[in-house]
């Protein structure tokens, strides 16, 4: 058990400390500088009647559905395909996963400059041709998708090699055995290779809902939350409240709702697991 | 710094091959440090961001110089990024630590500092250095806080309209100076196709607020907004809803064009140089985006005082923007050195190179910018803007920038929130009541910044 003190150590400091100070300040009201004054629930109270919040929150949900379907659908068809090609195969991985490792900060700029941008970018050569396509990040409609898709392509490779990963402790002989039964690309992923990696797929899409409950770098370089907070998120909703309005009460408030989802997640992936141990 | 003397004695007791380190380190040791703020070295942490070649310019134009003539108390610069410099500045402050030197983005964001106690009044480093007779009073007493100053203006700043000059002289265009001038202005660049604005926030979505402080400040007047900031008149009063109703105005007939959302500094200044728009109002800190883009395209920059919009507003009025501030740590190892540095900052020796290699941002509040003297190493175009702006100022005709005057929360919805009147899901009765319920609630927590008396 002793070998375990180091970890805890570190839980301990870094997360449980700092976690049980953000819960304390949710139900203080603190610029950050003066001393701290008890205020109840009046930050959830504060919260909850700010339209922006609502709309935040129903942006994390959509955003949590969309990472949930396009990027797992996408990396479970690149790495069943990946399964299949012997040469070129380390070749596409490290295509695949390289938008994963560029800081995002660098990817947003390159969208927002050299793609989106209507002037310097794809969208603006374009217009050269006749095709008058509206920069995406400008109107209230498309910015939160414009905004996901940039992080969909940052994202769905780190999916692709994980579920590689995956397919790859898949018995051969399972998909031998298929394969001389006559089994298709789809029968096979169907009857063999998803139920084979099942748990794979359930921990990446729990941990997809945590991730895009945190959803706050490209929002933050490429919109901050506009126009009109159409793109807001509950992340920098919070940023806003302690960073620009010096609230850090209702900023740990909105960061607790972030947590509650989270630990939902992770309360069903626990569940899941030990069912998986008992069968 | 050890003097040479106390190095070579400690070394005297050491082995031989020591001594001889010793020896050859003590050549390292100045002869002399006889500075009059010998001791620690001081640090200032830049937090507007700068390119390479701004980095450059600070370093020969600002540190070099200064390092030069105090030895013993050189200055490190730290650039910060520009988005988030200023939070970290905070943090560190607020933690006992940070720079010596404490920049902040203005009066509102240096006074939580100030009532927390970390930041060092600054009287008698004025008083030292007779810097009251060198800044500009309205500049200098917006760092007033319970009677004390703790802040100085390191920017200067107002809000001006660029135009395109040739293409002016070209249609037989005069820039306005009435409401009624501008309204025809626009039609008649719209029918040509021209925009009549260039404006964007693709790259600085903070750009929302000087439009709000253009027709706030040339629309509503100064008396008016220093009254609503006083808590004497709400902000739902009924010429504040006019004033932000013309600024509505002018997104709805299409004078911002229809890429507000996407243009960044550069390319809004490159569509003014071009002729694809006609006009910019924009900030004194864009004047070096604009000549560089003017420069491209070998057409005319022109700059003047924006119109009055409202009979009874006068002209020219410039709204007094204190884009940046400086001030002392409570916690710095060595204020006098620190106070050196101030002096050496509003003196017209680093002014002269600073203008010349960096105008627009670095435009410090001298009382002694004459437009002969600043000529000789910046445009006249600059020269007479700056000192218009001065003269302005001491005449009284000044008004007040939202990024130095109202308090966070407040500033921070006045941002966004315009984009929700902008795009029809606000209106603007709803948008100042919001304003007004912020802002009284952060008046009564004490957050809007002390407003010297007009």
């Amino acid at each position: 058990m002793w070998f375990l003190f180091p970890a805890l150590l570190i839980n301990l400091l870094i997360i449980l400390i700092p976690a049980l100070l953000t819960v304390a300040m949710a139900f203080v009201s603190w610029d950050g500088t003066s001393d701290p004054v008890f205020a109840g629930f009046d930050n959830f109270r504060a919260m909850f009647a700010d339209p922006v919040f609502s709309s935040a929150l129903l942006n994390n949900v959509k955003w949590t559905a969309l990472f949930l379907t396009v990027p797992i659908i996408m990396g479970l068809v690149a790495a069943s395909l990946l399964l299949m090609v012997r040469k070129g195969r380390t070749f596409f991985q490290i295509v695949y996963f390289l938008p994963a490792i560029i800081a995002t900060v660098v990817i947003a700029r390159v969208w927002q400059g050299m793609i989106y941008n209507p002037d310097g970018g794809l969208i603006g050569w374009l217009h050269i041709f006749g095709f008058h396509l509206d920069d995406p990040l400008a109107h209230p409609s498309t910015a939160l998708l414009a905004v996901a898709s940039v992080d969909l392509w940052h994202w769905w490779g780190f999916m692709a090699v994980i579920f590689f990963a995956a397919f790859r402790q898949v018995d051969r002989a399972q998909i031998e055995a298929a394969r001389l039964d006559g089994a298709g690309y789809f029968q096979l992923m169907r009857y063999i290779l998803l139920p084979a990696i099942r748990p794979t797929i359930v921990l990446m899409m729990i941990m997809t809902v945590i991730w895009s409950f945190l959803a706050f770098d490209f929002v933050y370089v490429l919109t901050q939350g506009g126009p009109a907070f159409s793109s807001e998120v509950l992340s920098t909703l919070s940023y806003r409240y302690a960073f620009y309005n010096f609230t850090m009460g209702p900023a740990a408030a909105v960061a607790l709702v972030i947590s509650l989802f989270g630990l939902v997640a992770t309360i069903f992936y626990v569940r899941v697991q030990q069912q998986e141990l008992e069968s | 710094m050890k003097s040479r003397a106390v190095v070579v004695k400690s070394c005297v007791t050491a082995s031989r091959r020591m001594a001889l380190i010793c020896a050859m380190l003590s050549v390292l040791v100045p002869a002399t440090a006889t500075s009059a703020f010998a001791g620690d070295p001081i640090s200032l942490w830049y937090q507007r961001g700068a390119t390479p070649d701004q980095q450059r310019i600070l370093q020969k134009d600002l540190v070099d110089p200064f390092n030069a003539a105090n030895p013993g108390s050189p200055l490190t610069l730290d650039v910060r990024a520009g988005g988030s410099g200023d939070k970290q500045i905070r943090m560190a402050v607020l933690a006992g630590r940070g720079p010596d030197l404490v920049m902040t983005p203005g009066p509102s964001y240096a006074l939580p500092l100030i009532e927390s106690g970390h930041l060092l009044p600054l009287d008698a480093y004025i008083q030292k250095y007779h810097l009251d007779q060198r800044i500009l009073a309205p500049a200098l007493k917006a760092g007033i806080y319970k009677g004390h100053i703790y802040v100085l203006p390191r920017t200067f700043e107002t809000m001006v309209l660029y135009y395109n000059k040739t293409l002016f002289e070209k249609n037989g265009w005069q820039p306005p100076k009435t409401l009624a001038d501008l309204n025809k202005l626009a039609a008649a660049m719209q029918a040509k196709g021209i925009t009549p604005f260039s404006v964007g926030n693709g790259d600085w979505r903070d750009a929302n607020e000087w439009h709000v402080t253009v027709v706030l400040n040339h629309f509503a007047g100064p008396d008016n907004v220093y009254k609503a900031l006083k808590g004497e008149l709400p902000w739902t009063a009924p010429v504040f809803q006019q004033a932000i109703g013309l600024l509505n105005d002018w997104y709805q007939k299409g004078w911002f064009g229809k890429d507000y959302f996407s243009l960044t500094s550069d390319q809004q200044a490159l569509r003014l140089a071009k002729g694809e728009a006609g006009m910019a109002p924009n900030g004194t800190f864009s004047f070096d985006f604009m000549t560089k883009a003017f420069a491209q395209t070998g057409q005319e920059l022109g700059v003047v005082a924006l119109p009055s919009l409202r009979d009874g507003v006068p002209y020219p009025t410039y709204e007094i923007g204190i884009g940046s501030t400086l001030s002392i740590n409570k916690s710095s190892s060595n204020p006098d050195a620190a106070a050196a540095f101030l002096n050496y900052l509003y003196s017209d020796a680093f002014y002269d190179k600073i203008s010349k290699d960096w105008p627009g941002d670095w435009n410090l509040p001298l009382t002694s910018v004459d437009a002969t003297k600043l000529e000789k190493n910046v445009s006249p175009l600059f020269a007479n803007t700056v000192t218009s702006f001065s003269k302005g100022v001491r005449d009284g005709n000044y008004g007040y920038t939202t990024w130095t005057y109202w308090p966070p929360a407040t500033e921070d919805y006045l941002i966004r929130g315009i984009e929700q009147v902008w795009l029809g899901k606000i209106t603007v009765n709803q948008y100042l009541q919001t304003m007004q319920d912020t802002f009284a609630k952060e008046l009564k927590d004490g957050k809007v910044p002390p407003l010297p008396p007009r």
